[in-house]
């Protein structure tokens, strides 16, 4: 595997290369705080200096406006706790006709060890006529859904909405307990018995397979 | 403790305020606040003593008792604490919702009085090596009115002067010896606290630091040491307590107020007691 | 006492043989001498440190200053599983255990009261260090385990669960060094064994002696723990302060060490797959 580079603060074409990596110590003083240095993931700043937070792998990331950006890095990012906004994967456990909860399996590329548990109400579902979803028509238990993270939520669970095209069912299993194809956005079809099933179906982005498939 | 909510504009109030050695109460920074302090108003127990701090309520009950000695030090008497956070004084208390506090403020007591020069307990001690008295000191929790520690050790210090223990004859039979506890209330012998510590805590409010910290200041107040100090100014006992972290050179100042006013505090105290004794004043009690 | 009557219990009072031997501690002398180790009294002990020994926890670390061994081991950040611990702010919970067969003598399965004590000790030494802000509705937890107890235990478990979280990747303002130091009159006796931690208490109240443990943050310079037990003189105190805090120091370069090396370990064991 090779150490990623790109961080949440900057997409690809923020940054034109990391310039070097290094071991970077807990609490260890990286550089000041001033113009054209930025504090990014894993550190943080005080009395004027930007401090790691985290024992792992320094980068520095050259953007466009001549800033540098310090992120530290560990190899496996698995301190991860749904965010706000974050897109996650979750199995959908239990559907009745206000709202479903699910279990979050991971947040963006990275699996979680323990799930956190998930709320989507009817009105998240989907983008138009909220007012007539019908919840059994839209998740069954075990479906694989993707959602992005609306609120913290409540002591029980974080809030999830799938009110987007590229997100909703992924996958999903039939009757007959075959993987079903999407066949239409409200659809998916058994290839084994033709029966169609219905699903809130998200239309899956390239970017989201590349990252599940790594 | 009973949630405070203040607004960022009331910490910066009294923040000010502590930094310019005048706090919203008119006190500067070393300086207590009014407290009132009574024993020997509860009958059932071998002493009692009642301390209201401003709102903060504390009734503390000491019964003696006849026990087995602590097989690790069979020559001394033995102490120990208990705490009731009633939930009278925050409905948070209820059931075992004071357990934490309860558990946190006995340890620290405990460890206080834990100093064998702190007490006379050699002398607690009836039959050295099988039977010694064992002191329950019983803390009850009536109002939270800020700086709980403080009032809980001025309290259990007052209590144990006040305390009263029967005196012992000893005779001895054959096959043993027999007890026989002097059920005459004249014939007592009284403790001596002299050595007692009382603790004092000491909040840090951004770059100052206060004692007997109100709730509001508590609220400001991010992390803060608590000393156990005697009349001779021995620290018994010494913890940090809260969220925040202390700056290294702050700790020696924060210290050093905390035994400034520990052993100014044991010597009022001791002075107020003896006062109250000799003066033999009638017991105001609940009602005043 | 309560028991657990699931567990097959000794009879109900036994003593242990050690309570009718001699001590060392009671031997007038032992802090008078040299130390019974051979180090001098403000030399600590050898520190032996390894991060991650605990495949299944997300972070794990292990202590050893030769004979009192510790193990740590950090799980979450996760849920909150019951209803009324929830809280928005990240919590952090501590755990500190000592195994039945530490000490000399046998202990209880149950938490005493000795353990809860070092458990909010040792909470309140790691809170401040963690960036509790960043884990919204989860809690974090450390479990520490006394293998071996030989003195200086509250700072042997904040060492070692500092290293742990370090290894779990869960951001901190600093790590937390901790160290111990047992005072008897003029003399300050760095990093005590448990022989030296009775026999300073067992003086308690006879002239000033006691022990101190501190938790400081080297690289912002913040004490995030202090704790001292027994009747001390104040000016011995302040100064044993220092000491220990420049103790904290010394030590401060070998976890930062480990965990490089952890990390590096780390690395090559994923490039290697």
């Amino acid at each position: 595997m090779v150490l990623c580079v790109r961080t949440k603060g900057s997409s690809a074409g923020d940054f034109t290369h990391a310039q070097h990596k290094s071991a970077a110590r807990r609490g260890q003083r990286l550089s000041r705080a001033d113009d054209t240095h930025v504090a990014g993931e894993g550190t943080y700043v005080r009395g004027g200096f930007i401090y790691s937070s985290l024992v792992g792998w320094l980068n520095e990331l050259k953007t466009e406006e001549q800033k540098v950006t310090l992120t530290v890095q560990t190899e496996d990012s698995c301190t991860v706790i749904p965010t706000i906004d974050a897109v996650v994967t979750a199995r959908v456990t239990n559907v009745n006709p206000r709202f479903c909860k699910c279990a979050i399996l991971s947040v963006g590329t990275s699996p979680l060890r323990d799930v956190f548990r998930g709320m989507i109400r009817k009105e998240d579902v989907r983008a138009t006529e909220k007012d007539r979803v019908e919840m059994h028509k839209c998740y069954r238990p075990g479906d694989i859904i993707t959602a992005r993270v609306l609120s913290l939520g409540d002591a029980q669970s974080y809030l999830l909405t799938t009110a987007e095209n590229e997100l909703g069912v992924a996958m999903a299993t039939s009757e007959a307990g075959v993987n079903m194809v999407p066949v239409s956005w409200c659809k998916m079809q058994c290839p084994k018995t033709l029966n169609e099933e219905f699903r809130k179906v998200a239309k899956v982005q390239p970017e989201y397979i590349e990252y599940v498939r790594s | 403790m009973a949630d405070v909510n203040l607004s960022e504009a009331e910490k910066t109030f009294i923040l000010h305020s502590v930094q310019d050695n005048f706090r919203d109460d008119g006190r500067s920074c070393e300086d207590f606040r009014h407290m009132e302090i009574e024993t020997g108003l509860i009958s059932n127990t071998n002493g009692s003593a009642r301390v209201r701090l401003a709102s903060t309520d504390v009734l503390v009950g000491v019964k003696v008792q006849l026990s087995p000695v602590d097989p690790e030090n069979p020559e001394v008497g033995r102490m120990e604490f208990f705490l009731d956070c009633s939930a009278n004084a925050t409905p948070e208390f209820e059931g075992r919702g004071g357990e934490e506090l309860a558990s946190e403020i006995t340890a620290l007591l405990t460890r206080a009085y834990g100093c064998p020069s702190t007490m006379d307990y050699p002398s607690l001690c009836v039959l050295p090596g099988q039977q010694c008295w064992l002191l329950y000191v019983d803390i009850l929790l009536l109002e939270c009115g800020g700086n709980l520690f403080d009032a809980m050790s001025l309290a259990v210090k007052a209590a144990l002067f006040n305390t009263k223990v029967p005196n012992v004859t000893m005779t001895k039979d054959e096959g043993g010896i027999e007890l026989d506890v002097s059920d005459d209330p004249y014939d007592f012998k009284r403790l001596d606290v002299t050595g007692a510590p009382l603790v004092v805590t000491v909040n840090k409010i951004g770059h100052f630091h206060v004692v007997d910290a109100s709730e509001k200041e508590e609220a400001c107040s991010l992390a803060r040491i608590m000393l156990g100090v005697t009349q001779t100014g021995t620290i018994t006992a010494m913890k940090k307590e809260g969220s925040g972290s202390l700056d290294a050179d702050s700790i020696s100042d924060m210290m050093e107020s905390a035994k400034k006013v520990g052993v100014l505090l044991n010597k009022s105290l001791l002075k107020a007691l003896g006062e109250e004794e000799e003066q033999g004043t009638e017991a105001v009690g609940f009602l005043r | 006492m309560p028991t657990d009557t699931r567990r097959i219990q000794g009879p109900e009072t036994s003593n242990s043989p050690y309570d009718f031997c001699p001590t060392a501690t009671s031997d007038p002398a032992l802090l008078e001498k040299q130390r019974l180790d051979g180090r001098d009294s403000a030399q600590m002990r050898p520190l032996f440190l390894r991060a991650g020994v605990i495949s299944q926890a997300r972070g794990s670390a292990y202590i050893e200053m030769n004979q009192t061994k510790a193990i740590c081991a950090v799980y979450g950040p996760r849920e909150v599983q019951r209803r009324e611990d929830f809280s928005l702010k990240g919590q952090l919970t501590c755990q500190f255990r000592f195994a039945t067969f530490a000490s000399q003598h046998r202990r209880q399965h149950q938490q005493g009261n000795q353990e809860k004590d070092l458990s909010v000790q040792m909470l309140e030494a790691l809170e401040p260090a963690v960036c509790l802000h960043k884990y919204p509705k989860s809690q974090i937890n450390v479990y520490v385990t006394v293998l071996q107890h030989d003195g200086s235990v509250l700072s042997a478990g904040i060492l070692c669960a500092s290293l742990a979280l370090a290894s779990a990747g869960v951001e901190m303002y600093d790590l937390v060094i901790a160290s111990s130091a047992a005072m008897y009159n003029d003399l300050t006796i760095s990093d005590p064994t448990v022989q030296e931690e009775q026999a300073v208490l067992s003086r308690v109240g006879k002239g000033s002696s006691g022990m101190l443990t501190v938790a400081f943050m080297p690289s912002i310079n913040q004490v995030s723990a202090i704790t001292s037990d027994g009747g001390i003189q104040f000016d011995t105190l302040n100064k044993t302060v220092r000491t220990v805090i420049d103790n904290c120091q010394k030590l401060y370069p070998v976890l930062q060490q480990t965990l490089v090396k952890h990390i590096e370990e780390k690395k090559k064991g994923i490039s290697s797959k």
